[in-house]
């Protein structure tokens, strides 16, 4: 028996007030369904930070409902139809699964389980309930899955491609044993399995609670009419917005352990009441784990996290789900670091997400400099540690803080100080009573934020002891130590981080992006985030607010300079600071860069790394990384780079051509 | 013999319970707040009850008192002047908070700026370890300089806030000492001594919120004290608590931050005590005001605790009944958006200006004035004190949503109202999954302003069956506070493994608890205690969790258990508690108790409400009213709550009208008014009927 006939997209418009009613009965469904997961979860990530999604799809995979507050943020409008159809035959009572990055793009790397689960009404096909959870650990060649050194997919644990995981309400218990076989922690993952089925279950129930209540066919209907809703919502934002082409480019420090930067570079263009989001000019895949798998899809959530965000953040009326992408069509190239093909490795593909959704943001902002922030702080990392109790010998082991700075300022406000977004901290308490480290201070970076007439949020700095011999600190999603976020308007950027082993001692070394040290007895470990960037001329901002700053302690009194403002002691110096504010000298508008990136693009310029990138992808993907290793390195050794980059990679293309005869030369324009 | 009076300021009215101990005849009364003279409000109802029910302030022989002073000067940020000592290299504690940004969606949304500002931060060089050993003992040198930074930054009072003082306070004693000696005038609050439980954050902003607070609600006791002996009232005042308890005046003016959220509370001890009467063991609650609904479960009359509960914006971590607010209420705005989107809240014309139909200057159409236009409100005069409702304004706000949808003003109303219903069926969803249970098995009891007006409706949304509309159900948060028992707790964090070999010092800590209950409960009034000599209730928990958790369940723990060193006994309990819950357990995992809590409870007197004959009868409605209902206009039953007997019976569709509410009975459902005089709202289905 084929169980379900397809429903068409097409469905007629349903009056507005009972969609809004539906709306609120299909966000219902989602959020009871997030609570069960939260409830019954058996995992940290889920208790913790909360890293699991739940929602509702069409039978096509459109998401039309999501819990707002719960879970994670980055998966608003996830495009479920790789997955679904990968399945031919949906019978009531089946439920699916898979966590393979390279099967439908549903799933973004390997520790990401994801369900989805048919509801039918009598033969009709209605939704799928889907979600997934991140699992502490899929097997792999480290424990939880994730280091940003592996280079292959099936380093980072076992695949499962999408297969019904519940056959007409009958477990396949080979899938469930093959893979409990193959993780660390198998209990935790069938636990976390079962709170999954638990909440697509009570989705299912108040989906039927509707149906009972409104009609099969309202409720049907509906589930079109909220995702029509969202993208007439956000077509009124590109309509407000000027037609053109808003260029956005920012660097990942290192594109592997100790390696080159990663460019990220997106141009948004705006035409009517769409855009379309071209990435071309971002990196190649890379050999490390922070590919960001896409399959090129059009409206693939990754690249449009940050779009979410701006179009909530202008119009929070709006509905939050895959209508909201409508409008938008994303260009990926294929083999890049944003549409990687297998087997490259994804599993920290949160590194250059959260990138990206900067660069989104800092896009529109190049159309709507008034209405959006500057720069948002990054690049301090989470904090795990290993060590162990010098008395008893017992193992210590735990998620001891992530290190955050703040949000960008904006046309009427500072960023938010220490933080800007759902992660939380571990109280200092806590962690001290359960692991043997000594927290010396966890505060807040005087003079980080970016100046501004709106000052940029601060970073936070946590230093802490370690007291016995082979603990180890991870450091997750390091970044920021070379290159810092922007300031906008004229407002200056964000402070960039640092990791140090023994500060102010004989001892000092710098840590950079390491994400893996190993300490000895007494080392002590100073780790901070990035600081975001300011909005508008500093000098612009009243000298009250900036002694305010200065009384607070987030201001020095060298900070204070930055605002044309001289304190001596914390006392202002009106005199001096009159002068300083109308003396000579340009005030910056605009865009406003750190002086490293700025000496960086001196070779690195636009151009030239436009240049190299075509270059690159004319080759076979196996060569891309590797030759732009070889070219920076020849290129940085070339004293006559700065005078003509383009030439200067030339130069070293042709060296290189010499060097691997087997890279059949062809022109440039014959690549395809 | 006397008279009993139970007293709730709300932010626009003050309700009044008074019980009559010889005829048992309960009376209330409402008049209008006096924010701008608190206790004044006090004064007037007693005035108005001597005047209106003969019971002069000699007679009271038992008065309860709820308060929103701290709350306000929270909100309105009037509170005293703070600085806060902290352990040096932590000055960001209340900065940083627990980081979280409360909408992570929005690249605008902030945390509530910190209640003590970064400049009366004050780094004290001290460091306790986590053991409870001192590493670094602050000094005097270092004392003196950060009270003169403090006195500089005109501190009012000084927060002590150190870490791990929850384990040993020894340093936060200290430096208070030092400050009492240097300045004996200045406030000093230790942080221990607030509430002292493990996580910085939590533990300093619960001080900081009580030290921002005493001095002003302390005052506002002491002048209450005075003006109700001055009355002749004999009966020493009780304060109710957050944690649905009471305690006498001499420890509100000590303890002021367990009284912050008592208004809440006492109206959830209220419905328990209802519900429980009628019979229903599972209720929800609803109270519906002007600006917000709250709800609540309750159990066996019981409510949940919880803590990590708002006052403005700054949550308060001392165990408080659990209830959620949402956004809707009698005043939620109505509004239609250019692409023609209808919004219900969370936007809300409160009290002032209120709604349109009220004729207080209200231009924007609410959640009342639809029922209005619907024909719900305004069918008849009301009585005394009671706000008329004009239909007319109603409407002329109503038109333009009307000509936004494209409807007619009936239509536009009852969508109004669906939508409303909706948005509060998707809140109250939520709060069923959290706790994992179907709402079908609950009963909902209405109450506030405009609870029984959608009460009903809620229900159907939620698939609930019954509704109980108490008899009095504008003034249940003040015979909550009539009814409330004297209830405190306590709490030491003991971080402890359970067993064999801990159990002697959990022991001592559970000793050293029950001894500091019993000092509260039976210690005289003038060393903080309640001069209790009834007997005691003892309650005894555990915050518990598996090694390696970062979150704790709340576990009920056998003072046997603890005697005996019964070490396996918690282990279970625990297992058995978190099975429960999240429906699962780890029976090979390590178990930590984390912090061990005792609650003692004193009943006081209770009033008893005999129930009254009940004769089933059939009533006959005294006139009707148009009512729009899906599209149509249909005639519905009007009568008047106070005409109805035990007994009683009549069909939906009805308005039941009386001085503080009116009650909507959609079609299909039916009425009846229990033994003590509660009606009982059911679905044809299943109606309730009552048994004489």
């Amino acid at each position: 028996m084929a169980a379900h006939t397809m429903t068409s997209e097409i469905k007629p418009a349903l009056d507005p007030v009972t969609l809004q009613i539906l709306k609120s009965h299909f966000e219902a469904a989602a959020e009871s369904m997030a609570y069960t997961l939260l409830r019954t979860a058996h995992s940290a990530f889920v208790k913790e930070t909360e890293d699991f999604t739940s929602g509702l799809t069409t039978p096509c995979g459109q998401t039309f409902a999501s819990p707002k507050d719960l879970g994670a943020t980055w998966f608003i409008g996830l495009d479920y139809k790789g997955a679904i159809d990968a399945i031919t035959d949906y019978r009531p009572g089946d439920i699916c699964i898979t966590n393979d990055p390279y099967s439908g793009y549903v799933c973004t790397h390997a520790p990401d389980v994801h369900l989805w689960m048919p509801i039918f009404e009598g033969e009709t096909l209605v939704c799928f309930a889907v979600g997934h959870i991140h699992n502490t650990d899929m097997g792999g060649a480290v424990p939880a899955s994730l280091s940003r050194a592996l280079t292959e997919v099936q380093q980072e644990g076992i695949r499962i491609p999408p297969m019904k995981l519940v056959e007409a309400g009958v477990m396949n218990e080979q899938v469930l044993a093959i893979m409990l076989r193959n993780v660390r922690m198998p209990d935790q993952n069938w636990g976390d399995l079962k709170a999954q089925i638990a909440s697509l279950k009570t989705g299912e129930r108040k989906i039927r609670d509707a149906i009972a209540r409104f009609g099969v066919e309202t409720v049907c209907a509906a589930t079109y009419g909220v995702l029509d809703l969202a993208d007439r919502q956000a077509r009124r934002l590109f309509a407000s917005m000027q037609d053109g082409d808003y260029v956005f480019t920012d660097y990942i420090d290192e594109d592997s352990p100790g390696g080159v930067p990663c460019r990220l570079k997106l141009t948004v263009r705006v035409s009517g009441d769409e855009a379309v989001f071209d990435f071309t000019g971002s990196d190649p895949q890379l050999q490390s784990a922070l590919n960001m798998p896409t399959g090129g899809l059009p409206r693939h959530i990754l690249p449009l996290v940050g779009y979410n965000y701006v179009v909530y953040s202008l119009d929070p009326t709006v509905a939050l789900n895959a209508g909201l992408l409508r409008p938008v069509r994303c260009i990926l190239p294929e083999g890049s670091v944003v549409n990687p093909v297998y087997p490259a490795a994804t599993g920290m593909r949160s590194l250059t997400c959260s990138r990206i959704q900067g660069i989104v943001v800092g896009a529109f902002s190049l159309a709507l400099p008034d209405r959006l922030p500057a720069g948002p702080a990054g690049g301090g990392g989470i904090l795990n540690v290993r060590t162990t109790d010098s008395r008893t010998g017992r193992l210590a082991m735990a998620s001891i803080n992530p290190i955050t700075g703040g949000g960008g300022g904006w046309a009427k406000e500072d960023g938010q100080d220490g933080s800007n977004s759902f992660l939380k901290n571990t109280p200092i308490e806590i962690t001290e009573a359960e692991v043997p480290i000594r927290v010396v201070s966890y505060e807040l970076v005087p003079d980080s934020g970016g100046a501004g007439r709106y000052r940029g949020g601060l970073a936070t700095q946590m230093t802490f002891k370690m007291f016995s011999p082979n603990s180890v600190v991870t450091a997750r999603n390091r970044d920021r130590v070379r290159f810092s976020c922007w300031g906008l308007e004229g407002g200056e950027p964000g402070a960039t981080c640092t990791f140090l082993r023994n500060p102010g001692t004989e001892r000092e070394e710098s840590l950079g992006n390491t994400d893996v040290v190993r300490c000895a007895p007494g080392d002590i470990l100073m780790i901070s985030a990035a600081g975001a960037g300011g909005w508008g001329d500093p000098f612009t901002r009243p000298v009250a607010e900036v002694m305010d700053d200065v009384a607070q302690g987030k201001v020095s009194d060298q900070g204070a300079r930055s605002y044309g403002v001289v304190a001596v002691d914390g006392k202002l110096d009106e005199a001096a600071t009159q002068a300083l504010r109308t003396g000579p000298g340009e005030r910056p508008s605009g865009l406003v860069f750190d002086p490293q990136r700025l000496a960086f693009e001196k070779i690195w310029s636009n151009e030239a790394w436009d240049h190299l990138s075509t270059r690159l992808f004319a080759l076979p993907i196996e060569w891309r990384f590797f030759l732009k290793h070889e070219i920076f390195a020849l290129v940085n050794a070339d004293t006559a780079a700065e005078a003509d980059p383009v030439a200067a990679i030339e130069r070293a293309y042709a060296s290189l051509l010499q060097l691997y005869p087997q890279i059949a030369p062809r022109a440039l324009g014959e690549a395809a | 013999m006397g008279y009993r009076i139970g007293v709730d300021i709300g932010g626009t009215f003050t309700d009044f319970c008074v019980f009559d101990e010889a005829s048992f005849a309960l009376h209330t009364l409402k008049v209008l707040s006096r924010p701008d003279a608190p206790g004044a409000e006090v004064l007037l109802g007693l005035d108005e009850i001597e005047r209106r029910f003969g019971i002069a302030p000699q007679e009271v022989s038992y008065f309860t008192h709820g308060s929103t002073v701290g709350v306000n000067s929270i909100i309105q940020g009037t509170g005293a002047r703070l600085c806060l000592f902290v352990t040096e290299g932590f000055r960001d504690v209340l900065e940083l908070a627990r980081l979280k940004i409360p909408d992570p969606y929005d690249l605008f949304s902030r945390r509530p700026p910190p209640l003590v500002p970064r400049d009366r931060v004050i780094p004290l060089r001290e460091r306790m370890n986590a053991d409870g050993k001192a590493e670094i003992v602050p000094s005097e040198d270092a004392i003196v300089a950060a009270l003169a930074q403090a006195e500089a930054a005109g501190a009012e009072g000084i927060v002590l806030a150190f870490l791990h003082s929850y384990t040993n306070p020894a340093h936060e004693r200290l430096v208070k000492e030092a400050i009492n000696r240097l300045r004996p005038e200045l406030p000093v609050f230790c942080s221990a001594d607030v509430w002292p439980i493990v996580r910085e954050y939590e533990r300093t902003i619960t001080a900081c919120i009580h030290g921002s607070v005493q001095p002003r609600v302390s005052h506002y006791i002491g002048r209450l004290e005075a003006a109700l002996r001055e009355r002749g009232v004999s009966a020493a005042p009780m304060i109710t608590k957050s944690n649905g308890g009471v305690m006498t005046a001499s420890a509100g003016k000590e303890r002021s931050i367990e009284m912050l959220l008592s208004g809440t509370a006492a109206g959830v001890i209220g419905a328990g005590f209802v519900a429980e009467r009628a019979g229903f063991p599972r209720v929800m609650s609803l109270d519906i005001g002007g600006t917000s609904a709250d709800v609540a479960l309750l159990r066996d009359g019981m409510p949940d605790f919880r803590s990590g509960e708002l006052v403005g914006r700054y949550p308060i971590y001392l165990p408080t009944v659990s209830v959620s607010s949402i956004g809707a209420g009698g005043g939620s705005v109505a509004s239609v958006d250019t692409l023609g989107v209808l919004r219900v809240g969370p936007e809300s014309a409160g009290s002032t200006p209120g709604p349109a139909c009220y004729g207080r200057g209200g231009q924007r159409a609410t959640i009342t004035d639809a029922f209005a236009v619907k024909g719900v409100l305004g069918a008849a005069e009301l009585g005394y004190g009671a706000v008329n409702v004009d239909r007319a304004r109603a409407l002329a706000v109503i038109e333009p949503l009307a000509q936004g949808l494209a409807r007619s003003p009936a239509a536009t109303a009852e969508a109004v109202i669906d939508l409303a219903v909706a948005n509060m069926y998707r809140e109250v969803s939520r709060l069923f999954s959290q706790v994992g249970e179907e709402p079908s098995g609950y009963a909902l009891l209405a109450f506030g302003g405009a609870g029984p007006m959608m009460g009903c409706l809620l229900a159907e949304a939620m698939g609930m069956e019954t509704v109980i509309v108490p008899e009095t159900p504008g003034v249940l948060a003040a015979l909550g506070g009539l009814l409330a028992d004297l209830r405190s707790d306590f709490v030491r964090v003991t971080f402890l493994d359970v067993d064999a070999a801990t159990m002697p010092a959990i022991g001592q800590a559970l000793a050293g608890l029950v001894s500091e209950a019993r000092d509260w409960l039976h210690g005289s009034q003038s060393r903080g205690g309640q001069g209790y000599d009834g007997e005691a209730t003892l309650t005894i928990s555990g915050d518990m969790r598996y090694r390696g958790q970062s979150y704790e369940i709340e576990t009920p723990i056998a003072e046997s258990w603890i005697t005996a060193k019964n070490d396996k006994a918690i282990i279970e309990a625990f297992h058995a508690r978190h099975a429960e819950i999240y429906g699962h357990a780890d029976e090979k995992a390590e178990v930590q108790l984390v912090a061990l809590r005792v609650v003692i409870a004193g009943k006081t007197p209770k009033p008893s409400f005999p129930d009254r004959p009940v004769t089933p009868v059939e009533v006959a409605p005294e006139g009707s009213v148009t009512v729009t209902h899906r599209g149509s206009e249909i005639e519905a039953g009007l009568f008047q709550r106070r005409t109805l007997k035990p007994g009683s019976r009549f069909n939906g569709p009805a308005v039941i009208i009386q001085d503080d509410t009116t009650t909507w009975a959609p079609p299909g459902f039916s009425g009846a008014v229990d033994g003590y005089g509660n009606l009982i709202l059911s679905k044809e289905r299943t109606p309730w009927r009552p048994t004489p």
